[in-house]
């Protein structure tokens, strides 16, 4: 079983005080309300989600972290709006989304949720500029002269303007990663979640992924979310929730956030 | 997605191609025996065929008496009515063996249901007494006769006095002699004949001369040409294994076909089921995905298309002028097109469940 580290409540709590704060205030660009998950295994019924109530504010990078199989993932999968809670309220920029249908939830995946997946997960049928902008294109809408100058703006901040025609497979692994974050951003997401984006990548790229994803956390409008394993993520936080069984079993911030 | 995959795409359009020229193959190969079995029919020139009393094609028809014919001209509607004879028969090839044929005679100086396409010359050479022509793809079942070569056919003389180029007909090799020859070969006597050809003055209802001839003709079969003819293919295509032949091939190919683009396009979305949920899960809907994979069986049913209709003119061409016979009407590509369309649509419908059923959330395992 994946840990965070050997002794992970003694590594996250000697991380507490790398962890900036930033202090931020506003509106949640996401809110769960006591969400909950539970999976059917044949006729027993489990709860890999235990009550969770959490706010994602803009303008910090939210780091979950937590051994395999805590629900950290679960938890990510339900913010996406990917995984349907067994109970619980959603809550996206002030709108409940909790009944909305599969179409509606997709679309608004579309519109404003940026994804980081692990190894990036482009598609590799595509180049890197297509990639980037497959997400505005794939409901049948058209791709715009500026969505497609906002995307070769981003790849070329993120170092891939030589590569915009560029089969995935020719680029590195980091530079895979660094264009499925051009991917997530092309549409201006308030909330962008990543799941262990820098687990395949060694130490120098991670760096640069992770610096790139705490500076996008910046933006006042933006949520940053990031499932971790990984230790060399946690100075990067704002916030640090560590997972355990189903639950947040700790969170930076001071407040409750529910779980048993 | 599945177009990336150059081997998959390969071996999906091969399953189009497989459907598209074997399919479109037997089928030509088929409407071409169709063509041949009603040839002498349809290039009689006649609108009528009489037949023995209770006949429905040639095959099973018998004789009838050829003073019919002076009957029908006091028919007003009518142009011309010729008696002809068709007739198996056997010519003696130079080796001493048999070779089966069928013969037909027409009657001088019209020989009106004589051959339509003379290879060199013109059929006048059927007004001489023993004069008779073969058509050139058949000369090699014959013996290669020279033209003024004399040839015996069930014991009497015949003497090839030209040939025809593509004057043939289904089943044995056709011989066009006029009809006393026919008549000296066969043993049908002077007063008989096989068959009765009706021509129509132009404008005339071809229904109600029919029905005026079998009123004056009641002991006999009057039929258009067009039923003829059709009844003819009928009978071959059931009686001869054609049907089940070409059936049997037909369905082989289809099957053939469907089972790859099936197959390929399923394990494509069992490779690729991580990319369809990456997609889901960047806000595709189920009908998005759904449009991918129609998109990709169209895209490689317009491939296979193009590469077996290439395929298909090619052994059109390369049939063209040779014993197989081989004729794709013009209606038949379309429909072909759109048939094989509907079965990558058929082809991708495993594919295209499979793809609907992957969750969003699975992009996060």
């Amino acid at each position: 079983m994946n840990t965070i580290s050997n002794s992970p409540q003694s590594e996250v709590h000697s991380l507490e005080s790398n962890v900036e704060s930033l202090g931020v205030s506003g509106t949640p660009v996401l809110r769960l309300e006591g969400v909950a998950r539970d999976f059917t295994d044949g006729r027993v019924v489990r709860r890999v989600l235990k009550e969770t109530t959490l706010d994602i504010l803009p303008g910090e990078m939210t780091v979950l972290a937590g051994p395999s199989g805590s629900g950290k993932t679960t938890l990510l999968t339900i913010m996406g709006l990917v995984l349907k809670p067994s109970a619980g309220r959603i809550i996206v920029g002030g709108e409940d989304v909790t009944g909305f249908s599969e179409d509606r939830l997709a679309s608004l995946r579309r519109q404003r949720y940026g994804f980081v997946f692990q190894q990036a997960a482009l598609i590799p049928a595509l180049d890197v500029l297509d990639n980037v902008l497959v997400g505005t294109a794939i409901q049948g809408g058209r791709v715009s002269a500026q969505t497609r100058e906002k995307a070769i703006s981003l790849l070329s901040g993120l170092g891939l303007k030589d590569y915009l025609s560029s089969r995935p497979q020719q680029l590195s692994t980091g530079q895979q990663q660094r264009a499925g974050i051009a991917r997530a951003l092309v549409s201006d997401p308030i909330l962008l979640l990543c799941d262990e984006p820098t687990s395949a990548l060694d130490v120098e790229s991670g760096r640069v992924v992770l610096d790139t994803l705490k500076r996008l956390s910046r933006d006042p409008r933006r949520g940053v979310v990031l499932v971790t394993h990984d230790p060399r993520v946690f100075p990067y936080a704002d916030r640090l929730l560590k997972m355990e069984d189903g639950a947040i079993v700790y969170d930076t911030r001071s407040a409750p956030t529910g779980g048993n | 997605m599945l177009l990336h995959d150059r081997s998959t795409t390969a071996g999906a359009v091969l399953g189009v191609v497989a459907i598209v020229f074997l399919v479109g193959q037997q089928l030509a190969v088929m409407f071409g025996l169709f063509t041949l079995m009603s040839a002498l029919v349809d290039n009689s020139g006649a609108d009528i065929w009489i037949l023995s009393q209770n006949s429905n094609n040639t095959s099973t028809a018998g004789d009838l008496p050829a003073r019919y014919v002076d009957r029908l001209a006091g028919l007003e509607d009518i142009e011309w009515a010729e008696p002809v004879i068709y007739s198996g028969a056997q010519l003696k090839l130079p080796n001493g063996r048999s070779q089966s044929v069928q013969i037909v005679g027409t009657t001088r100086p019209a020989l009106e249901g004589g051959p339509w396409r003379m290879a060199a010359g013109s059929n006048d050479v059927l007004l001489e007494y023993d004069g008779a022509t073969v058509d050139k793809l058949d000369l090699a079942d014959l013996g290669n006769p020279k033209v003024g070569q004399v040839v015996e056919v069930n014991g009497k003389r015949i003497r090839i006095a030209g040939y025809t180029e593509g004057s043939r007909a289904f089943g044995p090799t056709v011989v066009f002699v006029n009809s006393t020859k026919a008549r000296e070969i066969t043993g049908i006597s002077a007063d008989r004949c096989t068959n009765i050809l009706v021509k129509l003055k132009p404008g005339v209802d071809i229904r109600r001369a029919q029905a005026e001839i079998s009123e004056l003709l009641p002991k006999t079969s009057v039929l258009t040409a067009a039923t003829l003819a059709w009844n003819i293919r009928v009978y071959n295509f059931t009686n001869t294994g054609i049907g089940s032949s070409f059936g049997f091939s037909t369905i082989i190919g289809i099957l053939v076909g469907v089972v790859i683009i099936t197959l390929t396009m399923y394990t494509n979305v069992l490779n690729r089921q991580r990319d369809f949920a990456v997609l889901r899960a960047l806000g595709a809907r189920q009908r998005d995905v759904f449009a991918i994979i129609l998109f990709q069986a169209l895209t490689i049913g317009c491939i296979g298309l193009l590469i077996g209709f290439f395929l298909l003119a090619g052994f059109l061409f390369g049939v063209k002028g040779s014993r197989l016979p081989a004729n794709l009407p013009l209606w038949l590509p379309p429909a072909h097109a759109l048939f094989t369309f509907l079965l990558c649509f058929v082809g991708s419908a495993l594919a295209m469940r499979r793809a609907l059923k992957i969750e969003p959330a699975s992009a996060f395992r």
